[in-house]
């Protein structure tokens, strides 16, 4: 391209270079926000696991009392000394006329000792700052953590082991503690799940008795004593699965740890209470970055805790996940089918062009007219109708005829349809009439060179339109939010219960767990990390499938670049 | 030899698998269009009802062995009919039917019965001795088998204990809790029983009674709404409206003349809720009236009227919404609708008709004819309460000073006035797509500019599908940072943030004044990485301006930039406004926008450059007069599918604006759109009623406009790629 030699104000003015540069300006500030927004959420997301030390802060308190805080410094903020003055009421400590002062976010946790878990501090207050190693994080199931040292381990009540070696005893008793849990966690999931699963099942046949009008009643008689017998039979069951969980419960409720606050406070908290522990001033970089490991490892297996402001976020990925699938399946056939249709057997004319912007514009229509098409006539519509067909005796509480599974993947598929449509079309558009027109001369017939020349060609751009819907589909919320997503799924979809995958269940997603997590959480501060954790998660699940589907995409281009020369 | 005996030994198979292949995906493709239209037809189809109109069906006549009646009515499932009879005798008979249910008599005669405001099914019954009780109708049911049974009783709410009011020329009664207030009015004075422990089932003890003188006599009484005023009314006209204080003393609040240019009153009502009465006068003119809050305290005042062909004999309330139904002197019944100020229908029933009733479900009218028998007429009166004006135009709406663009679609009160204006939800979804493109095109455009035309090649294979993969970003995420990062960022550091729109082209100006002294050896080169370039001065212009920011805000705005914007400007502050939204969705449209734009400007053939450069263009001039020109369709159709997509974005708007309903441009301010209108509301509404369909018609309209502006994208870059085509 040609390029002016000359330099100065005036050519400059001419020239219109700056208002090149001001274009490029633009893609400047879209790669800067790009990149700056996806930097925000990886730190922030990840800095959410890494096991930072516990600062011992010796401080003036509100009454200028010494003080001693244990907690993770997490950010500083200035603030006008006006304000300061006004939200303290205070002016001691103050050396100078400073404009501003300095203060501190520190995490100090033990909320249920002294609420609130976060505490400001302000920088000229502090006397000095220590990292003391004995001092421990315990995470745990309630809340949120706790900072202390250990003093003993108790069993029973009684000491067991109190200062020297008090944590491989207090390591190995959580690991027993554990598998307790994981014990426990069986029976209440597997189990207890399963018999209350058969007795609603049988709560259903026993209506469905009622329902029928054909039988006499020696068989209903017949009917209903064979219901009792199957249930008496889980009743038993229920009875020892019960007795086993309290006697693992009392097991469980054994050990207790003494541990000491750094307002002095000594209590002692049930080892069933502690989910992990670990002394992160005493950790070397490799301990801490195996913490992390695990930590980001917990994160992404385990169940959410209060309220979803805690631990995992596994039910959201298996429930983003199952549904995605189900909308693959769903959403292939039809779309592939659909570009078939219009690219080989429809006749070219203007109705199928028509028919094309028509398929490209429902591409360009709000996701949440899809939701609320998806609960008109899916949910209310359908649903409410295989109710009354099928679901009868559990009635008038609806089984298909409210927000589930298959209904949110079944918007989702029509809603992605224009993906795979166009995607595929593509594909097609671009496999040359004379590998079909050879395929035909050898005497195959169209559908023949449908199955064994066309399609298989396409492949990677169905491929690609897939990897796209799902793309689509695993970021699209609004949705969801009519046609089935809730922000807490007691059970999974899918589970050891026939009949096995669930369609009529409501299920968790990643995306909406960032928007309720976020917005409708009773603690948002303390769960705001979390929030970046996840949204974090489904960036990177999104990027990668858009850059497979990119790929993909390019790898075609060139191999038809031989195919159609 | 051998393919083609193969060929014929599996004729008929191979022809079968062929023609299945062909039907199933004839019919795939059929099923993908079909399910298109399914969307629109189906959201037109429940969209449909709120625009059908209502009808007025004559049904049964009864024939019950009454003596004539004084008070009508139907219990909840339309399946009992209620009448006293001014002999004392009150039957129950079975609609369906018309065969009586049950009888009894309370042994003495009638002389007027009143609805126990707001209760339903509990009527206060006065004798002509001036005796009162309440009495509450029951409907149990019952299962014989799969059968269903209903019953039907009439029993005393406190004790077969009638109460002596003495003489009385009207009452009425008000019961909420066990508070319970009966006004009557006897000549001027005008009395207040108040009961304060009425428990069910117990004999009421010694009320604490009020007297007061009036300045006339008057003819009427009503408890207002929650009982907390009465309106005094004179056959003329005359209207005087009391407070009622809790301990039950009466203060006058306001007095007026309902009949307008001295036209005789025929009927006086009270809509659901009592905030308005209903006057009906001889000039054949219906009138709302209900009191408003005013510069001189509360007022009764005019709010609509209706004209009908006669003048209104009878006012007939819904129980449950704010319509009514009006019988004329000309036997013609008419169904009439406040908010949306329509007569739905009108139908003829006998002239001089008596007493009459509408059923809670609205869905069924009694009517006393004039020989004393009942006649029944179906209503269909679906959605009365919306018309195209009660949509969009201001609506005057009860309790509100003036008419007014409102949407608030539910509240706690059963009593309460829907409030279904789409303006200010069709208005902040404009406005909300309005600051997001202001923010977007440019930027977006200008972007596509540089990189179809100036980009280095390399640095344009990655820059494209990178701003696509910005495309497929969760708007959940961007809601998610825009709510919860950005707005309290910005909140904060408001003065930075206006610093920033001059830093950053100062910026930019300066570092291409610099450019022109860089050696060409180094220029050369870089020609095309002049994006990537302004990355770090882009950085570095924002944190000056942040770093500047309180030193401007002390400088120009006082020290605080929100308070200065507020009492400088008038400017409200939320946290969550249009500036976030703006910020926030421009950064989803902007690949969208970016992507379509720049596959249109590097699509311009070559040869046209080409020629204009060799015709002594600068690259420049090339650019604004040659591919810019020639590009402009495609540029047009991305800016309108970026829109399409700025107008049904959800998530973004949900996250970044409060969602107050609220018809104000100010920047600062938050919006509710359409798509965070029915994100929010959908899933507690109820199946079918107004609200539903108005939150389908939202949602069939922005289907609309995405559709049309999708379709004009289209047609016009299906233009532009033959255009280049015959270039």
């Amino acid at each position: 391209m040609l390029h002016s030699q000359t330099t100065g104000v005036r050519s400059w003015l001419t020239s219109g270079e700056l208002w090149v540069w001001m274009n490029a300006a633009a893609v400047g500030i879209s790669i800067t926000a790009v990149g700056g927004l996806l930097a925000l959420i990886a730190v922030r997301g990840l800095a959410h696991f890494w096991p930072a030390d516990i600062a011992e802060i010796h401080h003036l308190a509100d009454g200028g009392t010494p003080a001693i805080a244990w907690g993770e410094m997490i950010e500083t903020e200035t603030l006008d000394i006006d304000q300061y003055r006004s939200a303290t009421g205070d002016t001691s400590g103050i050396t100078g006329d400073p404009a501003s002062v300095t203060r501190w976010l520190v995490k100090t946790g033990n909320r249920r000792l002294d609420p609130p878990d976060f505490q400001w501090i302000y920088e000229h207050r502090i006397d000095h700052i220590e990292y003391p190693e004995a001092v421990a994080v315990f995470e745990r199931m309630e809340w949120g953590n706790a900072y202390g040292t250990l003093q003993a381990v108790l069993e029973n009540g009684e000491p067991v082991v109190r200062g020297e070696g008090v944590w491989p005893e207090f390591n190995t008793r959580l690991a027993r503690v554990e598998s307790l849990r994981a014990e426990i966690a069986e029976i209440e999931r597997g189990e207890f799940n399963a018999i209350n699963y058969e007795l609603e099942q049988l709560r259903l046949d026993r209506r469905r008795l009622d329902l029928r009008k054909d039988l006499d009643s020696a068989e209903l008689a017949e009917a209903q004593a064979d219901i009792d017998s199957r249930e008496d039979a889980l009743q038993a069951r229920y009875e020892i699965a019960e007795q086993a969980l309290r006697e693992l419960l009392d097991e469980r409720a054994r050990d207790s740890a003494e541990i000491l606050f750094s307002n002095g406070a000594v209590l002692h908290i049930d080892l069933a209470e502690i989910v992990r522990a670990w002394l992160p001033n005493q950790m070397s970089l490799w301990q801490k970055l195996g913490h992390y490991a695990s930590s980001v490892w917990l994160f992404l297996t385990e169940d959410p805790r209060e309220a979803n402001t805690e631990g995992g976020i596994f039910p959201a990925i298996f429930g983003t996940v199952l549904m995605v699938l189900l909308m693959s399946v769903l959403v292939t056939p039809l779309g592939v089918i659909a570009a078939v249709y219009l690219r080989e057997y429809a006749k070219q004319g203007p109705f199928v062009r028509l028919i094309r912007i028509a398929v490209n514009n429902l591409a360009g229509v709000p996701s949440i007219v899809y939701g609320v098409f998806g609960l008109g006539f899916f949910v209310y519509f359908i649903g409410g109708n295989l109710d009354r067909l099928f679901f009868e005796a559990a009635l008038p509480a609806p089984t298909f005829g409210t927000p589930g599974l298959v209904w949110a993947s079944l918007t989702l598929a029509l809603l992605t349809v224009p993906v795979v449509v166009v995607s595929t079309e593509e594909g097609l558009t671009r496999i040359p009439r004379s590998i079909r027109e050879g395929s035909l001369a050898l005497g195959a017939t169209k559908a023949e060179t449908l199955f064994k020349v066309v399609l298989p060609i396409a492949s990677p751009s169905i491929l690609t339109g897939i990897i796209l819907a799902v793309a689509r589909a695993a970021g699209e919320v609004a949705p969801l939010m009519l046609v089935g997503v809730v922000k807490l799924a007691p059970t999974l979809p899918l589970d050891g219960n026939f009949p096995y995958l669930h369609l009529e269940r409501k299920f968790m997603h990643l995306g909406f767990h960032i928007y309720d997590v976020g917005f409708q959480s009773p603690n948002v501060e303390a769960a705001r990390p979390l929030v970046y954790a996840t949204a974090l998660l489904l960036v990177l699940i999104i990027i990668a499938l858009n850059l497979t589907a990119i790929m993909l995409r390019t790898r075609l281009e060139n191999r038809y670049r031989g195919v159609e020369s | 030899m051998q393919a083609k005996a193969e060929l014929h030994a599996m004729p008929g198979r191979r022809r079968w698998v062929n023609s299945i292949t062909q039907y199933v995906v004839a019919l795939g493709g059929g099923a993908v269009i079909a399910a298109i239209a399914l969307i629109f037809f189906y959201l037109l189809w429940v969209v449909m009802p709120i625009f059908g109109g209502a009808s007025i069906e004559t049904g049964k006549v009864y024939e019950l062995e009454l003596s004539p009646p004084v008070y009508l009515d139907v219990n909840e499932s339309d399946e009992i009919g209620l009448a006293f009879g001014a002999g004392g005798d009150v039957a129950f008979w079975n609609l369906a039917e018309g065969d009586t249910r049950a009888t009894l008599n309370l042994d003495r005669s009638i002389s007027d019965i009143k609805p126990v405001y707001p209760r339903s099914a509990a009527y206060a019954v006065l004798s002509s001795d001036g005796e009162l009780n309440l009495f509450e109708a029951r409907y149990p049911i019952s299962f014989v088998g799969d059968e269903r049974r209903i019953g039907a009783s009439l029993t005393p709410i406190y004790s077969d204990e009638w109460i002596d009011l003495g003489k009385v020329r009207d009452f009425d009664v008000h019961l909420s809790g066990s508070r319970l207030s009966i006004a009557h009015l006897n000549g001027r004075t005008l009395t207040l029983d108040i009961y304060r422990d009425a428990e069910p089932e117990f004999e009421l003890e010694i009320p604490r009674s009020r007297s007061i003188e009036l300045d006339k006599a008057y003819d009427r009484l009503l408890f207002g709404p929650r009982g907390q005023w009465l309106y005094l009314l004179t056959d003329a006209g005359d209207v005087a409206i009391y407070e009622v204080t809790r301990a039950g003393s009466l203060n006058p609040l306001h007095q007026r003349q309902l009949a307008q240019e001295a036209t005789p009153l025929t009927a006086v009502e009270p809509l659901l809720g009592r905030y308005s009465l209903i006057a009906a006068d001889a000039n054949n003119r219906i009138t709302q009236w209900f009191v408003v809050q005013g510069e001189f305290g509360l007022t009764l005042e005019p709010v609509r009227s209706f004209e009908l062909d006669a003048s209104a004999e009878w006012l007939v309330p819904e129980p449950r919404r704010k319509g009514f139904a009006a019988l004329d002197a000309d036997g013609q019944a008419h169904l009439l609708y406040t908010t949306s100020r329509r007569i739905l229908t009108s139908h003829p029933v006998a002239a001089g008709t008596g007493v009459n009733a509408i059923s809670p479900r609205s869905d069924l009218m009694l009517i006393t004819l004039p020989d004393g028998r009942i006649a029944s007429y179906h209503l269909k009166n679906e959605h009365p309460d919306i018309s195209l004006s009660a949509l969009w135009s201001r609506v005057w709406y009860e309790g509100y000073p003036e008419p007014v663009y409102s949407w608030q679609s539910s509240s706690a009160d059963n009593d309460f006035e829907a409030k279904f204006s789409l303006t200010p939800l069709l208005f902040g979804t404009l406005k909300a797509a309005f600051y997001a493109m202001l923010f977007a095109v440019p930027i977006a455009i200008m972007g596509a500019l540089y990189t179809a035309y100036f980009m280095a090649p390399v640095m344009r294979r990655i820059v494209k599908p990178g701003i696509e993969i910005m495309a497929a970003l969760p708007t959940v995420i961007l809601g998610f940072l825009a709510g919860l990062w950005l707005a309290p960022l910005v909140e904060a550091n408001l003065a930075a943030v206006i610093t920033i729109l001059l830093a950053l082209p100062a910026a930019i100006i300066l570092m291409s004044l610099a450019w022109q002294w860089v050696p060409d050896r180094l220029r050369a080169p870089l020609d095309g990485w002049y994006g990537l370039l302004v990355v770090p001065v882009i950085i570095l212009a924002v944190i000056s301006a942040f770093s500047l920011g309180p030193t401007l805000e002390d400088a120009f705005f006082g020290g605080d930039s929100r308070n200065w914007f507020l009492t400088v400007m008038g400017l409200d502050y939320d946290q969550r406004n249009a500036l976030i939204v703006g910020l926030a969705m421009g950064l989803a449209v902007i690949p969208t926008i970016f992507s379509i734009a720049e596959d249109a400007i590097y699509g311009v053939p070559t040869h046209l450059i080409n020629g204009s450069l060799a015709l002594g263009a600068t690259r420049w001039q090339t650019l604004i007069r040659v591919v810019v020109l020639t590009a402009s369709p495609g540029i047009f159709s991305a800016v309108m599918i970026g829109l399409g997509r700025a107008v049904g974005e959800t998530m973004i708007v949900l996250m970044a604006t409060g969602n107050t309903p609220v018809l104000d441009l100010n920047i600062f301010q938050g919006m509710r759109t359409f798509a965070a209108n029915i994100a929010v509301e959908l899933p507690e509404s109820e199946v079918d009623s107004s609200h539903y369909r108005i939150l389908f018609l939202t949602a069939l309209v922005l289907f609309m406009i995405t559709f049309v502006f999708n379709t004009v994208a289209e047609v016009v870059r299906q233009r532009l790629r033959s255009r280049y085509g015959s270039l």
